[in-house]
């Protein structure tokens, strides 16, 4: 399995040989930086055009076919279109809060997204709260939504960020618990350890029922932390127009949206990294000749397929159900989620204690 | 729901119905595509020979109409898009005064496509044709003149 | 048709009403010109299904002024408004007399034969949004009062939704009143589609008021226009032959799939399963096919003329439409599988926005949602044309009255469309499909009135002539009209959330509200 860190401590040891120490890290983080945004942007466009095909292919239908072979140009001809859109200032709005919400959005979003372990050494934030860190951080876009909403001057942005922000902040507390059933089972918060001890079989297949039960809790509370179908209410077109970003255009809107298709990215890539063992390869106990050539497929294809693969069970979910409605959303998560997760908790300390898992 | 269900009982009959509903567009996500990629397929494209595209005026080998410069389309007509001018000319083989037709003009963008013009003619000089591809940049070239011979 | 003068009309009304005459059909307002203005009012009765007309008019040309019977039929709550806005009579006691389609500075009524055209040029400024309403009251020495009234408060918390809105389903546009997510209070306006229809149909002929009939409901165009043709014919005592009867009758039925596939769509996507509604359109994609193939139209098909039909069905028509069900009957299933079992559309439909059985009544809200609600209101089974007399199908009813019951009776109702073509479809006879008429069509003086069950209810044309070659008036009984008027009385209470899927269920197509 090829470490990453070997190429990052080349490049470390090449800078301090003929710079100061504490200029090199500054060029390392400047360039980190540059990279993250880099491949924020890149996730994003690959993201968009997926769920295009995506949601598409489930409708009969073919999706973008005319800019580029397959429509693979789509996307980029729809950037382009929003940075040459005029970011229109509406009458009677906050105008600091206005332009400042969207990049609280994309800041929580970019912070959540360097969390993410992407292969063996391929870590930006990596320390020992990590998945503590994450939430924090992600957390923090909720508070760019409210803004929005507020701050538009637009009715239907206003409800739209109140339901928005019921609903994230409920839903929250799900995403924890399931994610803090697999923190049991590791006592660790490190993601890079997370991974390490799935090298001999995944969380998922390790932690029993309980693991399973907290994967699909995971992955509607994550569903509905990122605001998607069929819990998109916050800008459910049908009642709202665009919910809580109505009256932004330009890129302000295209910072929403990124965020929207890179934060459910993160839920996927989270979700692979903690259940589906992350950048680690397939492994069967017993099996060392399939389990060596697991290991030449490198982390960061395994990581990305196991992301995209959630990516595609999360469209398809959106694809296929109604939205469901403010009461009924709070209903499955203080009724449903929340209970079942705090049980499926317990179940898995139980499970601890007496080491009843693999 | 028609019956109460236990807390448990309804969990499991709800994630089973959402199971049922990803089944099918699970299903969808692989059966041959319908979107027809038009401009492209404009070879293949099925129109009904009754298709109402606009109204033309077929001529014969020699490139004359049938219209006889009536008006009855004109009366039948319930938008006013159609406009006849005719003059009155002496048959020099009969010798007697006849009606022809000097100008047809037709506004395609205030036509409604209710037939009745095509129902109203009594010698079937003017018809629908199927292309439907009116859109144009200047309003003004909607206004066609039928009798272009 | 009976006569009452407008001092005892509303008493003779109020008497019919406790005769069982429960269900007001239309209500026409007139001009008649020397016989004064009025109103023709339509009645049914529920239980037995007989029809009465009655008629009243007042001389007053400056001052019209009629009871108001929005106290027995609540159906006359917007009938009452569009006769005040096309003829300016006012009525007494009527809660609410705004205009409900022109702009409230409209000059003049148009539909009074007197009206003068050129004293509302087209303006160019914004009609200011005004939430007061005012009534008519009279008081106990003769006088009647305008008082005026306020429909919101000041300090209420009132969003838009329309005209320009995904939801609505067109340019329609309600006033909502908020309590958090709660609806208290909504004010449906009209009129953003209004073209005059009725109004323009006075200076066509015959054969040309039928080409604008397909533009109210676009998703009924062969039963909105099987009703004109029905009307004419019945004036001019006209038998259409067999062959055509069988044809009507086979493209309203295909017709009514048509809607209702749209309906499911539009619903579907309504509550955001927008899969389904893709699903939904690709199988309507085949109908449209099938009509576009006979009748040269998809949409507006101008396939009923006056005794017959446009042109004789295409050679493959039988093949293609017997095709067409083999394949609908799996697909449903589908549907049902991804939409219909669906907890989450349960939770959406199930006791959301119920509709009683007597308001279903009481507002005329015919169609799938009267059927909802447990009124067995079709007219197919109460007068049948065409050929459903001969044809056995069952009446879908449900009692519930909230949006799953107008959701499935929609669905079910596709299938015994599906029966019905499939009785007719093998023994189409021969015969001509076109009757001869005369060039120029004058119907004799008299009025008539005929109805089709359209894709959302009863459908009616009431047309008055004078013996010439254009209809005297020509009114058409709006199958949407209803159903937004029930919104209010339905919604309140309920989420901005359901407005969507009450609005959704309901189905109103809103060409046809305004005309």
């Amino acid at each position: 399995m090829f470490d990453f860190s070997i190429v990052t401590q080349w490049i470390h040891s090449l800078l301090t040989s003929f710079l100061p120490e504490e200029v090199a890290v500054f060029i390392e983080c400047v360039a980190i930086g540059v990279c993250i945004l880099l491949g924020y942007a890149i996730i994003a466009i690959i993201m968009i055009f997926m769920e295009r095909k995506v949601c598409a292919a489930f409708q009969c239908r073919l999706g973008p076919m005319r800019v580029g072979p397959w429509g693979t140009i789509q996307v980029f001809a729809d950037v382009f279109k929003m940075l040459i859109k005029e970011i229109i200032a509406i009458r009677h709005s906050d105008k600091f809060l206005y332009n400042l919400a969207p990049y609280i959005v994309i800041l929580a979003s970019i912070l959540a997204f360097s969390c993410l372990p992407f292969s063996k050494g391929m870590e930006v934030l990596d320390f020992n709260v990590g998945i503590f860190f994450l939430m924090a951080a992600s957390s923090i876009g909720v508070v760019g939504i409210l803004l929005a909403g507020w701050s538009s001057n637009n009715k239907y942005s206003l409800i739209g960020a109140m339901r928005s922000g019921a609903q994230m902040i409920s839903y929250e507390l799900s995403t924890s618990l399931s994610l803090l059933t697999i923190i049991v089972l590791t006592d660790t918060m490190q993601f890079s350890e997370i991974v390490e001890r799935q090298a001999d079989g995944w969380f998922l297949f390790k932690g029993h029922i309980p693991a399973f039960i907290a994967f699909v809790i995971y992955l509607i509370a994550g569903n509905a932390e990122v605001n998607r179908g069929p819990f998109d209410l916050p800008e459910a077109e049908s009642e709202l127009t665009a919910g809580y970003h109505t009256e932004y255009s330009g890129m302000h809107f295209g910072l929403f949206y990124v965020a929207e298709f890179v934060n459910l990215f993160i839920i996927a890539g989270v979700a692979a990294t903690i259940f589906l063992g992350g950048w680690m390869p397939l492994h069967i106990p017993g099996l060392d000749g399939f389990n060596t050539i697991m290991d030449y497929i490198p982390g960061f294809v395994w990581f990305f397929g196991k992301a995209f693969f959630v990516v595609w069970i999360l469209m398809w979910f959106k694809w296929t159900f109604p939205r469901l409605r403010i009461d009924q959303i709070l209903t499955l998560e203080w009724k449903y989620l929340v209970p079942i997760g705090l049980l499926n908790l317990l179940l898995m300390v139980i499970i601890v204690v007496f080491d009843l898992h693999f | 729901m028609k019956e109460r269900r236990s807390y448990l009982g309804g969990l499991l009959h709800g994630i089973n119905t959402l199971l049922t509903g990803m089944k099918v567009t699970g299903r969808e996500f692989f059966t041959p595509k319908v979107t027809e990629q038009y401009p492209e397929n404009r070879a293949t494209l099925e129109i009904s020979p009754r298709f109402r595209g606009r109204l033309t005026m077929p001529v014969d080998a020699e490139g004359n109409n049938k219209c006889i410069a009536c008006g009855l389309c004109q009366m039948a007509c319930p938008n006013d898009t159609i406009h006849i001018t005719s003059e009155t000319i002496l048959d020099e083989s009969t010798g007697k005064k006849k009606k022809v037709l000097v100008k047809y003009e037709y506004d395609l963008g205030a036509c409604m496509f209710c037939q009745l013009c095509v129902n109203a003619c009594p010698h079937h000089a003017i018809e629908f044709s199927t292309e439907f591809e009116n859109a144009v940049f200047d309003r003004n070239t909607l206004v066609q003149t039928l009798n272009k011979k | 048709m009976i006569t009452i003068e407008p001092e005892k009309i509303h008493k003779a009304l109020a008497d019919l009403r406790s005769e069982g005459y429960d269900f007001l059909r239309s209500l026409t307002g007139m001009d008649w010109g020397e016989e004064g203005l009025g109103v023709v009012y339509h009645l049914g009765k529920t239980t037995t299904g007989e029809n009465t007309v009655v008629k009243t008019a007042t001389l007053n040309r400056e001052h019209p002024e009629l009871p108001s019977v929005c106290d027995l039929w609540k159906a006359a709550e917007f009938n009452e408004r569009e006769v005040y806005d096309y003829f300016g009579i006012r009525f007494i006691g009527h809660p609410d007399m705004r205009r409900l389609y022109l702009r409230e500075d409209w000059v003049g009524h148009p539909f009074r034969k007197d009206y003068d055209e050129s004293l509302n040029p087209l303006r160019m400024t914004n009609e200011e949004p005004d939430d007061v309403t005012h009534h008519y009251e009279e008081l106990p020495d003769g006088s009647v009062i305008k008082k005026r009234e306020v429909i919101f408060d000041q300090d209420e918390y009132i969003i838009n939704i329309g005209p320009q809105h995904p939801a609505t389903h067109g340019v329609l546009r309600f006033r909502v009143s908020l309590e958090g997510e709660i609806i208290k209070k909504l004010d449906v306006h009209c009129g953003y589609i209004h073209r005059g229809i009725e109004k323009m149909c006075e200076s066509l002929t015959y054969p040309q008021t039928l080409a604008l009939t397909d533009r109210l409901d676009y998703l009924a165009a062969h039963h909105n226009r099987h009703a004109l043709c029905m009307c004419i014919e019945k004036a001019l005592g006209l038998e259409v032959s067999e062959r055509v009867q069988y044809i009507r009758t086979i493209m309203d039925e295909l017709q009514r799939i048509d809607s209702h596939l749209l309906f499911f769509s539009c619903l579907c996507m309504d509550l955001g399963a927008l899969t389904a509604f893709f699903y939904g359109f690709r199988d309507r994609e085949k109908i449209l096919d099938i009509f576009e193939a006979t009748t040269g139209g998809r949409l507006i098909q101008n396939y009923n003329t006056i005794g017959g039909v446009q042109a004789d069905i295409a050679p493959d028509f039988v093949k293609k439409v017997k095709e067409f069900i083999a394949w609908l009957r799996p697909t449903l299933k589908e549907y049902h599988e991804v939409f219909t079992g669906n907890i989450i559309a349960h939770g959406r439909l199930d006791g959301v926005g119920v509709l009683s059985r007597e308001d279903a009544i009481s507002f005329g809200a015919t169609g799938g949602t009267g059927r909802a609600s447990g009124w067995a209101c079709d007219v197919r089974k109460r007068h049948p044309y065409a050929m459903y007399s001969k044809v056995d199908f069952k009446e879908i009813i449900r009692t519930e009255g909230d949006c799953f019951a107008r959701y499935m009776v929609r669905m079910d109702e596709i299938v015994e469309s599906m029966n019905i073509i499939e009785q007719l479809i093998d023994n189409i006879p021969e015969g001509s499909f076109q009757e001869k008429t005369k060039a120029i069509i004058k119907l004799p003086e008299g009025s008539w009135y005929s109805a089709v069950e359209g894709s959302r209810g009863e459908f009616g044309v009431y047309l008055e002539s004078r013996g010439d070659k254009y209809p005297y008036r020509l009114k058409f009984r709006s199958t949407g009209l209803p159903l937004v008027s029930i919104m209010d009385t339905v919604c309140r209470g309920a989420k901005i959330a359901d407005l969507i899927a009450i609005g959704g269920t309901v189905d109103y197509v809103v060409p046809d509200i305004d005309r």
